[in-house]
């Protein structure tokens, strides 16, 4: 039997992740949250699960460290990663927004200066509409930024909306939605085919 | 890699990986000339011009630049097919005779990545003139070949084409920002973000039809055609489909099918390929080996008209997924031959007799130092009454340098 390695993504969504897995009869005996492990196997030891921070899941993925991950595509648009990205598992349901204190004129040709923990994504997102663009990397409460007039605006993940809204902030442009992907090593795809696809439409059927 | 500093700064010299890779290079080239082709050499210095106006192919910002002393501005060999395929234009408008080359030489890119590279070792061949699908055929069935000699028994070969995606575009107008997204969905099969555009732009239902299979025609060639023909494809399409049912007839008759999926989301990575497009992978290595494909058109860049195939490992790669283990060690001496002042005419003699029979051999005087002396596969010590030959647990004992000779001979 061919035994894949999955990453998992630490965080929000690893829980729900691990429900949905768990309805189609994949579970790991050995994991509890609390555990210091890092490693963990199937019952059947078909699935080598690696638990590790979000942002490195797509990294373990490209590199072929792990065949398959688990991930919210908000880490998959800022790694940039050369994957395979095969299905939705419409989990940890959130979107990409740009958010300012004031209105702002982001026409062609302007420049803005944006804070954001994705600053991959906010370069992209302004740059496919022609607007220059200066990136300010922060890694958490990024909705400070515009209030202490560091940026002009951020660029963010939001749920509800209801944090930008009590720092005063208001949505100015929708980016992307976002929910949990299962992505795929493109190497593990062509050498382990039926495995990969096995593992996929056993997640797709419970989804349904 | 194999010859550098460590944080430290001492000198690090991996032997036994500069000689697997060695031994790695030679089976290669010795491949390559059973299927009939030549070595070549391309200059390490490139004019930056040649590439400059070659769009779509080695990213122009990844090039390594240099100023000469007259102010023209080169490149270090970013890539070996253009300049292959320049020299070749330069001197034949049209090839009467096929022309098939392998070079094993360095290119050199400044990647975004810092994890990577900047000199990467290349081998590959281009075969210029032959257009027949046995042409494609045969070249795969080299890739595949290689890989077999290097005892990789888990490989893939990913088979798809060119046009095929471009046939399909060219049916829909689409905006250059779409036709890139459009792009990166098919590459990463993400279906949900084919629908999600394919939602946004008007678009003809045979074509979505086409577009929203595409992540799915990959697997068994003979089970992705059977579906792939089932689409309502244009008659372009449809040859292209063709073209490729063609190459893999041809695959199955080499004995090679097993090694062979198709995948038609296969994407251009070089805009110079226009039909059949490949890339290779080997267990344990997350990027592809290999990469390759047809390049029909690339010569009418240097006003001729040759069509040509080619293909090019990443040998950094291969060497990480080839087990040592799969060619002859790096090895340790063959001999290492003990003895004295008077002995040591008869000692050098036979050193130099084993040497001529492609023996590894090193000599040394009795009283150095145990530690000092390297370790063999036959430790051959001369005293004054006769010459012992140990190997393992193994005593053998002899009168004369022909005999010691003869038996190593024979053990060989």
């Amino acid at each position: 039997m061919t035994q894949l390695t999955l990453a998992l993504a630490k965080g929000r969504t690893a829980k729900d992740t691990l429900k949905v897995l768990k309805k189609a009869n994949i579970t790991f005996p050995d994991f509890h949250k609390e555990s210091r492990k890092l490693v963990f196997y199937s019952e059947d030891h078909s699935i080598k699960m690696i638990y590790v921070k979000a942002v490195d899941v797509t990294t373990y993925v490209e590199q072929g460290a792990a065949d398959i991950g688990i991930v919210g595509r908000d880490n998959i648009l800022e790694a940039n990663a050369d994957i395979y990205e095969l299905l939705d598992l419409k989990l940890g349901i959130c979107r990409f927004v740009v958010a300012s204190l004031k209105a702002l004129s982001l026409v062609k040709g302007s420049s803005v200066k944006v804070a954001a923990k994705y600053t991959h994504v906010a370069k992209k997102h302004f740059e496919k509409k022609g607007i220059h663009a200066e990136t300010i990397k922060l890694n958490g409460s990024v909705e400070l930024a515009p209030i202490i007039d560091m940026a002009d605006c951020i660029l963010d993940i939001v749920e509800t909306g209801s944090t930008i809204k009590e720092n005063g902030l208001t949505i100015i442009d929708e980016v992307e939605p976002i929910s949990t992907r299962l992505i795929a090593n493109k190497a593990s795809f062509a050498t382990k085919t039926a495995a990969v696809q096995n593992f996929v439409e056993q997640i797709k059927d419970v989804l349904e | 890699m194999y010859l550098y500093h460590n944080t430290e700064n001492d000198l690090v010299i991996n032997v036994e990986q500069i000689h697997f890779r060695q031994q790695v290079i030679q089976a290669f080239k010795e491949r390559f000339s059973t299927y009939g082709y030549h070595e070549i050499y391309t200059p390490a210095f490139e004019a930056y011009d040649l590439y400059a106006h070659l769009n779509g192919t080695v990213n122009q910002e990844e090039m390594i630049k240099t100023i000469d002393n007259t102010g023209k501005v080169l490149v270090l060999r970013p890539d070996i097919t253009i300049p292959i395929t320049k020299l070749i234009s330069n001197s034949n408008q049209q090839l009467r005779e096929d022309l098939r080359y392998f070079y094993i030489q360095n290119v050199f890119r400044q990647p975004q990545e810092q994890t990577d590279y900047r000199e990467k070792t290349q081998a590959g061949v281009e075969y210029f003139g032959n257009t027949s699908p046995e042409a494609d055929a045969e070249i795969i069935t080299l890739a595949i070949h290689l890989m077999r000699d290097m005892k990789v028994d888990q490989f893939k070969i990913e088979l798809g084409h060119a046009a095929f995606f471009d046939q399909i575009v060219n049916e829909m107008n689409l905006a250059k920002d779409d036709l890139e997204a459009l792009q990166q969905a098919i590459q990463a099969k993400n279906i949900t973000e084919i629908e999600d555009i394919l939602a946004k732009i008007t678009v003809e239902d045979d074509i979505k039809e086409i577009l929203t299979s595409l992540p799915f025609l990959y697997g068994e060639p003979k089970q992705v055609i059977e579906r792939a023909s089932a689409l309502p494809l244009t008659e372009a399409l449809q040859a292209t489909l063709q073209n490729i049912r063609n190459i893999y007839d041809v695959l199955v008759s080499y004995g090679v099918s097993e090694h062979i999926v198709v995948d038609l989301s296969l994407i251009n990575h070089m805009d110079y390929y226009s039909d059949m497009i490949f890339q290779g992978f080997i267990d344990k290595v997350g990027k592809p080996i290999l990469m390759g494909g047809r390049y029909n058109t690339l010569a009418n860049e240097f006003k001729a008209n040759i069509p040509a195939i080619g293909f090019a490992f990443d040998m950094d790669l291969v060497l990480e997924g080839v087990s040592p283990n799969a060619l002859p060690t790096a090895e340790i001496l063959d001999a290492v031959i003990l003895f004295d002042k008077a002995t040591e005419k008869d000692a050098l003699t036979l050193a130099n007799q084993l040497r001529m029979k492609s023996f590894r051999v090193v000599t040394y005087k009795s009283e150095t130092q145990k530690e000092q002396i390297p370790s063999a596969t036959y430790e051959i010590q001369f005293t004054e009454e006769e010459i012992t030959i140990t190997q393992d647990d193994d005593i053998m004992t002899y009168n004369d340098i022909d005999s010691v000779l003869a038996a190593l001979k024979e053990r060989r």
